[in-house]
């Protein structure tokens, strides 16, 4: 999979194109429209992450000219301004997806995935996190073999975890996920539930699954050991 | 009527100022009357003078001055027209004196003795008794030889008299007419001329308290109200200038904000997840990244005020049921309440229909709800209401919690306001949930109020202009 990323802060470039390497993936770097323009009209890229507030030649236009040239790479825009307007003006033109700096790299990645259809953890009817058993038709969860009866919130903050186990979410993306952009920024309602789940999933078993990281967010999973 | 009012004052003033000329134009009036009337007897009565002296003349002439008494007497009836006629020699010897008049306004024999003048002519007023006066003129008749005779002749001033009472009854009787010509005079004069001035008042307090986009409408008219509504213009453009500045300022800021921010987000993960594992360095990491994540809430809590102060909200506007969102919220936020053990109840009358932005609107809930829980103990109780009233759709937020105490209750939608700063910056608040909460309702048209009681809770009450209801399938998202 090869990736152009166009964003003219270094420093949130490098970051970016180190996590995606990271990830396996071969990353493009340029640092202005321009060049970015260069680089998407000749190379056949299948994701262009682009910032909009480009020196040369703006965001915008390089993704309206992209798809002027028929050019099909999914688009991830990347901006500092979520205004509702030029959300929309930018799905208008051409945008796949939509990220508000500052995010976690947790949550690029994710949409990164999502748009190049590769589902993390997939869409079996069945999760399975160790000893965790998740139905995604009949919505039960076992552990151990053991029944585990959950609210709906709860089964879905689960689900959410099970389906990205092993990654760090962090609260804004469960927020966002689990309930709605209405609760952002009111990120101890993700606490609070996990509390809860945790006392039905971790606490009657020897092993803990769900895992706080501090000040990133919480993860589903055996190997971590905090 | 308020007597601070510039209009009372203005009346009074008027109404003082008319009346004022009015009497000192009758004071003047009264005293170029007297003199007139005085004047016009002086020339009577020298002209009298001079007749008799010429009649003396010829008596003398013809060497009968002893008839002079008769002839005057003949001529002149001085008794009959209330007249006095007195003729004397310079050693003080009589000639001749009128007999009393037949009206007994006066005794000529009781005036003063005769008084000889610096000239020829000259004129006295004599006092009587009562309050009364006889004009005495005299004529000086120099012969030749150097006999001269002192020729006086005299009236009473009653009639001068008389006519001043008229002309001041006159006076009396028109200055209450003057005085309500005055006030009601003034009344409309100052209503006319304040009107307008009423009108400016109530544009600009509703410009004020609307927005600052609006302006004073200007009458072409030329005089002080134009140059006043210009002025006023003048400023509610600069305060809208203001505002708008501090807006952009708050928006750029929060803006300029975010790159800085991906960045030290982005690598303090990093760091978090490849670094060195020590509990103790991840512990630190996770502590600047939990406040990475408080600034995050700051930056787009100042952003979403700035842009609904903006008036740009209007994106998605739909019709929806509040009370089906309200017990919709309610129901995802219930855990926190279960959480703290407070009872959370939710009321409300399906079909209070409201026009907007269904996840800002949700905002509010979540927010209000959020802080009622923050802000009650555990046990407490959080109700929720939606009602119609009055045309409007109220959600009430009630809860017995802690409270707030009444001298910073209208601070509290202020940005940043908090009640006791320990309490809430240890709950993790931006302190922005409140002006968040407010922008939103202003930019729905709606307001919000909060009321407390210190101890006992409080109760935050939105109102949004109701919608008639539509088809449900349409609120519904």
């Amino acid at each position: 999979m090869r990736l152009l990323l166009v964003e003219d802060e270094k420093k949130v470039a490098d970051f970016v194109a180190r996590g995606l390497r990271a990830e396996r993936f071969a990353v493009d770097l340029a640092y202005d429209g321009v060049s970015g323009w260069d680089l998407a009209s000749t190379v056949d890229y299948d994701l262009v992450i682009l910032d909009l507030m480009l020196p040369g030649l703006a965001g915008t236009e390089l993704l309206r000219r992209l798809r002027q040239k028929g050019k099909t790479a999914a688009v991830l825009v990347l901006t500092a301004r979520d205004g509702t307007a030029e959300k929309v003006a930018n799905f208008e033109a051409g945008a796949d997806d939509y990220l508000t700096k500052p995010f976690a790299f947790a949550e690029l990645l994710v949409r990164v995935k999502a748009l190049l259809r590769r589902p993390p953890a997939g869409r079996a009817p069945v999760v399975r996190v160790a000893d965790l058993e998740i139905d995604r038709l009949t919505q039960q969860v076992r552990r151990g073999g053991k029944r585990i009866e959950l609210t709906a919130k709860e089964y879905g903050l689960l689900e959410y975890l099970a389906a990205n186990a092993g990654r760090v979410l962090s609260r804004t993306m469960i927020v966002e996920h689990v309930w709605d952009e209405s609760f952002e920024g009111l990120t101890n309602i993700v606490d609070v539930y996990v509390r809860h789940l945790r006392s039905k999933v971790d606490d009657p078993f020897s092993t803990q699954l769900i895992h706080t990281v501090r000040g990133v967010g919480y993860s589903l999973g055996e190997e971590q050991d905090s | 009527m308020n007597t601070q009012s510039l209009k009372f004052r203005l009346i009074g003033w008027y109404a003082c100022l008319l009346l004022g000329c009015f009497m000192l134009l009758g004071a003047a009036t009264y005293v170029a009357l007297r003199t007139s009337l005085v004047s016009s007897l002086k020339e009577n009565q020298l002209r009298r003078a001079r007749q008799v002296a010429q009649l003396l003349r010829e008596e003398i002439a013809s060497h009968s001055e002893n008839r002079v008494g008769s002839e005057v007497e003949a001529r002149y009836a001085p008794d009959v027209n209330d007249r006095f006629v007195r003729i004397s020699q310079r050693d003080g010897v009589l000639l001749y004196i009128s007999p009393p008049p037949k009206s007994q306004t006066f005794d000529p024999t009781t005036l003063p003795p005769p008084k000889w003048p610096q000239s020829t002519e000259g004129a006295r007023e004599v006092p009587l008794l009562g309050g009364r006066a006889v004009l005495v003129t005299s004529h000086v008749l120099q012969l030749p030889g150097g006999v001269a005779y002192l020729v006086e002749t005299g009236a009473p001033m009653d009639e001068v008299r008389t006519e001043l009472r008229k002309w001041f009854i006159f006076l009396g009787a028109m200055l209450p007419l003057v005085g309500v010509i005055a006030l009601g005079g003034g009344y409309v004069l100052v209503k006319r001329a304040l009107a307008p001035v009423d009108q400016i008042a109530s544009s600009a307090e509703r410009i004020s308290s609307q927005n600052l986009g609006g302006r004073l409408p200007v009458a072409r008219t030329g005089d002080e109200l134009e140059r006043l509504s210009i002025a006023l213009n003048h400023m509610i453009e600069r305060l809208d200038a203001a505002f708008q500045y501090s807006r952009r300022f708050v928006a750029d800021a929060s803006h300029e904000l975010r790159t800085p921010l991906t960045v030290l987000k982005g690598e303090l993960e990093d760091f978090v997840h490849k670094g060195p594992q020590s509990p103790d360095w991840r512990d630190r990491l996770g502590s600047a990244l939990e406040e990475v994540d408080r600034l995050t809430n700051i930056v787009e809590g100042l952003f979403a005020i700035s842009r609904l102060d903006a008036g740009e909200a209007a994106a998605e506007w739909v019709k929806f049921d509040l009370a089906q969102l309200v017990s919709a919220t309610a129901d995802q936020m219930s855990l926190l309440a279960e959480d703290k053990k407070i009872k959370l109840t939710c009321q409300g009358n399906v079909g209070v229909w409201v026009e907007g932005d269904r996840a800002r609107l949700k905002q509010v809930v979540v927010n209000l709800l959020d802080n009622a829980i923050k802000y009650t103990p555990e046990g407490g109780s959080v109700a929720l209401t939606v009602f119609a009233q009055n045309g409007k759709a109220v959600l009430e937020v009630v809860d017995n919690g802690i409270g707030i105490p009444t001298q910073v209750l209208p601070k509290v939608f202020e940005r940043f306001f908090r009640v006791d700063t320990a309490r809430s910056r240890e709950q993790g608040g931006a302190g922005l949930g409140l002006s968040i909460v407010k922008s939103i309702c202003t930019a729905h048209h709606g307001k919000v109020e909060a009321s407390s009681t210190l101890g006992q809770g409080s109760r935050f009450r939105v109102e949004l202009p109701r919608v008639p209801a539509t088809a449900p399938q349409l609120g519904t998202k």
